[in-house]
């Protein structure tokens, strides 16, 4: 019965799909007012920051949980529009742009207010939003060292989850860092409750330095589904190609749980702490869910991790490895069948300037249960236009 | 008696809170001058002379010392753009946020050199502000800390400051007679031309007449490229330098593939201040940049060998 879907590649896509010639020339409308104004006010203050992300990628090989190909795909192209509304609130809307099928699609990814300076050190984000959940998922994939989000993230976490709701936090007054947030979040998607409210996460972050040249953050998150979406059979089988029909980018892999467990840990280096000449990363998380569904016995459960590590050896160049595995039970009526990956990545990137990333990365993969497992190499480039967002840990 | 020891222990927190002024202090250079108004803040010192203060991650250490600080000074003029804006919003403290006492940019007090009116990414990364490296200007300085002074009441328990204005008098004092040092300095420096990587000297080259002919970086902010050091290399303005400054942050390979094929020294001078004893204030600082400068002027040392003889 309880089911934890995250499910859906995005899980909130369904509700702003909005088609693709309509929705397109609102946007490019809306964008032409913009810098039509800020060209005529000559106040940067009194207009939004405007930022664009151009990714793109060709993929040799389509590959198990992957995200299409082979051959020319469009990435996470984004626009993003973000101001101070007044002293106290800041808001932000970010729109996805992407193809399926040859029909462009527009998703909105994020639209939230959130507030500034409340005191006591609280924070308040209400709208749609990345959850907080695990290291990399509040995190935008532009910002990501690999050109793939790792096998546990595409299978429990569509990538990266979001989500509309409401998220509560606060940084401690401590010496160290020490940050814990709550969300309660709708799930459309993944949840049938009559309230609404479906989803409900935990989360803290502790971290500090070690030395002048060494920094390291732990986190700990925790989500609930309270109420399951019944599983719909059309996924039946394993049947996961990128054929049929979901709005969204839904890959067809629903692996749902009432419980989901994170556990992440980051640790940085660079000499002196002068990360812009060089910079050594390491980080890595554990995923756990488990209560899959009334017929799950206590073997029944998804299970995953990686661990990567990338060293920015000059400054434009970096090389990383990572390794990740994730098992998998695939609900079949009473009883589940098992699936697992293991996925080795290899990446080399340049960036020119701060602002552009050219990657090339190789995967291999091997496992259990997948129709598409497969080798091959990645060709991504990731351009930001406009406001860029900061150097986050 | 758990309510009593809470009590005890919430008073204990009020009056550590009360009798710490805390402060946030983006780089170095300001963290010395609230040192000298308020010589007892507990200063947090964001960045150091081996970092380059473009590219600093939103870390967690800084996160906690932003969360429980009371005054950020920070240069401003967007140098801090990169982490900065990502600090102040997941420290959520209410006293440090734009437009509020508790974040001062020092930038709003001084006049910047070579601002401009359009600014694309084309041109590398251009402050349209101007250059923001005004903290080695000697003409800037004085002009931050009246800032500092008039927004410190604003911030600081009244316990704290008491003394600020006499340790302000003092200071200025010891900054007029380090001025009057550095145009001893002068004959020595105005004239000279070098190369540098970045415009990090920029205010400092200015103001003792010294020209900075050519750039390592092939555009702002942008690491030297091989084809941009060949051009460097048969630039014939080359001839006229002296010497090659670069800041310790930065890699020292590309200054020294030059330095090898033109016959030049090169100078690795720090930007901001450092432990060490002869640069560990910015008086001493900007007198240690100048003295090493002039040790490499070739008028210089003509003077000195015939003074030698």
């Amino acid at each position: 019965m309880k089911t934890m879907t995250m499910s859906k590649q995005y899980p909130g896509d369904k509700n702003p799909l909005i088609e693709a010639s309509h929705s397109l020339s609102w946007v490019v409308g809306l964008m032409a007012s913009l810098l039509l104004s800020s060209a005529s006010l000559h106040a940067k203050e009194l207009n939004p920051d405007i930022s664009v992300v151009l990714d793109g990628l060709y993929v040799q090989e389509s590959m198990a949980l992957g995200h299409g190909g082979p051959g020319f795909v469009p990435g996470h192209n984004e626009l993003s529009l973000g101001a101070p509304i007044d002293d106290l609130f800041i808001g932000r809307l970010t729109t996805v742009f992407d193809s399926h099928d040859g029909e462009t699609e527009l998703a909105l990814e994020e639209a939230f207010l959130r507030t500034t300076g409340l005191g006591y050190g609280l924070k308040v984000k209400a709208g749609r939003f990345l959850s907080n959940i695990g290291y990399l998922n509040s995190r935008h994939t532009h910002d990501d060292s690999f050109s793939t989000r790792p096998a546990v993230y595409r299978a429990l976490l569509g990538s990266h989850y979001y989500d509309d709701g409401v998220q509560l936090g606060v940084t401690l007054p401590t010496d160290f860092y020490w940050q814990v947030s709550a969300e309660a979040l709708q799930g459309d998607q993944v949840s049938d409750t009559d309230d609404g409210v479906g989803l409900y996460t935990l989360s803290t972050k502790v971290g500090g330095d070690l030395s002048i040249s060494q920094s390291w953050q732990a986190g700990l998150s925790y989500m609930k589904n309270r109420s399951p979406a019944v599983e719909e059979e059309e996924g039946e089988g394993h049947d996961h190609d990128h054929d049929h029909d979901h709005a969204g980018h839904s890959h067809g892999l629903n692996y749902y749980g009432g419980n989901m467990s994170v556990f992440d840990l980051v640790w940085k280096w660079a000499p002196r702490g002068n990360n812009r000449q060089q910079q050594i990363e390491l980080s890595a998380e554990y995923f756990y869910v488990d209560d899959l569904n009334e017929y799950a016995d206590d073997d029944d459960f998804h299970e995953g991790w990686y661990a990567s590590a990338v060293w920015q050896f000059a400054p434009q160049w970096s090389a990383g490895v990572r390794y990740g595995e994730v098992d998998l039970r695939q609900p079949h009526g009473d009883h589940f069948h098992s699936q697992s990956l293991q996925e080795t990545d290899i990446m080399v990137s340049y960036s020119h300037s701060h602002f552009s990333t050219i990657r090339l990365q190789y995967t291999h993969q091997s496992g259990d249960g997948f129709d598409d497992i497969n080798n091959g190499i990645f060709v991504q480039y990731v351009m930001s236009l406009g406001e860029h967002g900061a150097h986050e840990f | 008696m758990s309510s009593r020891i809470l009590v005890i222990a919430l008073l204990a927190c009020s009056f550590g809170a009360r009798a710490d002024f805390r402060v946030f202090a983006c780089e170095p250079e300001w963290a010395d001058l609230v040192r000298a108004l308020v010589p007892e803040a507990n200063i947090t010192v964001a960045t150091n002379a081996w970092q380059d203060p473009h590219y600093i991650e939103a870390r967690p250490s800084l996160i906690a010392a932003m969360r429980n600080s009371d005054l950020a000074v920070c240069t401003g003029a967007s140098l801090e753009a990169g982490w900065l804006p990502a600090l102040i919003q997941r420290a959520a403290n209410s006293r440090i946020a734009e437009n509020r006492e508790g974040l001062f940019y020092a930038a709003s007090y001084t006049h910047l050199h070579q601002p401009h009116d359009h600014v694309d990414r084309s041109m590398g990364d251009v402050h349209p502000e101007g250059n923001p490296h005004f903290h080695l200007n000697p003409h800037a300085v004085p002009e931050v800390m009246d800032g500092l002074v008039k927004r410190l009441p604003q911030v600081a328990p009244a316990e704290e400051i008491k003394v600020m204005r006499a340790l302000h008098l003092r200071w200025k004092m010891r900054w007029e007679q380090s001025q009057e040092h550095w145009e001893t300095l002068m004959p020595d420096l105005r004239g000279m031309k070098v190369v540098v990587q970045h415009s990090s000297f920029d205010y400092l080259l200015r103001y003792a007449g010294i020209e900075a002919v050519l750039d390592l970086e092939p555009k702002p902010g942008l690491p030297p490229t091989p084809s941009h050091l060949n051009r460097v290399l048969n630039d014939p303005r080359l001839a006229d330098a002296s010497v090659i400054v670069i800041s310790p942050y930065q890699d020292p390979k590309p200054a020294q593939w030059l330095a090898e094929r033109a016959g030049l020294p090169v100078l690795v001078l720090p930007t901001t201040l450092t432990e060490e004893e002869e640069t560990d204030t910015l008086p001493e600082l900007i007198t240690y940049i100048l003295t090493s400068l002039s040790n490499f002027n070739p008028k210089q040392n003509a003077v000195s060998a015939v003074n030698g003889h």
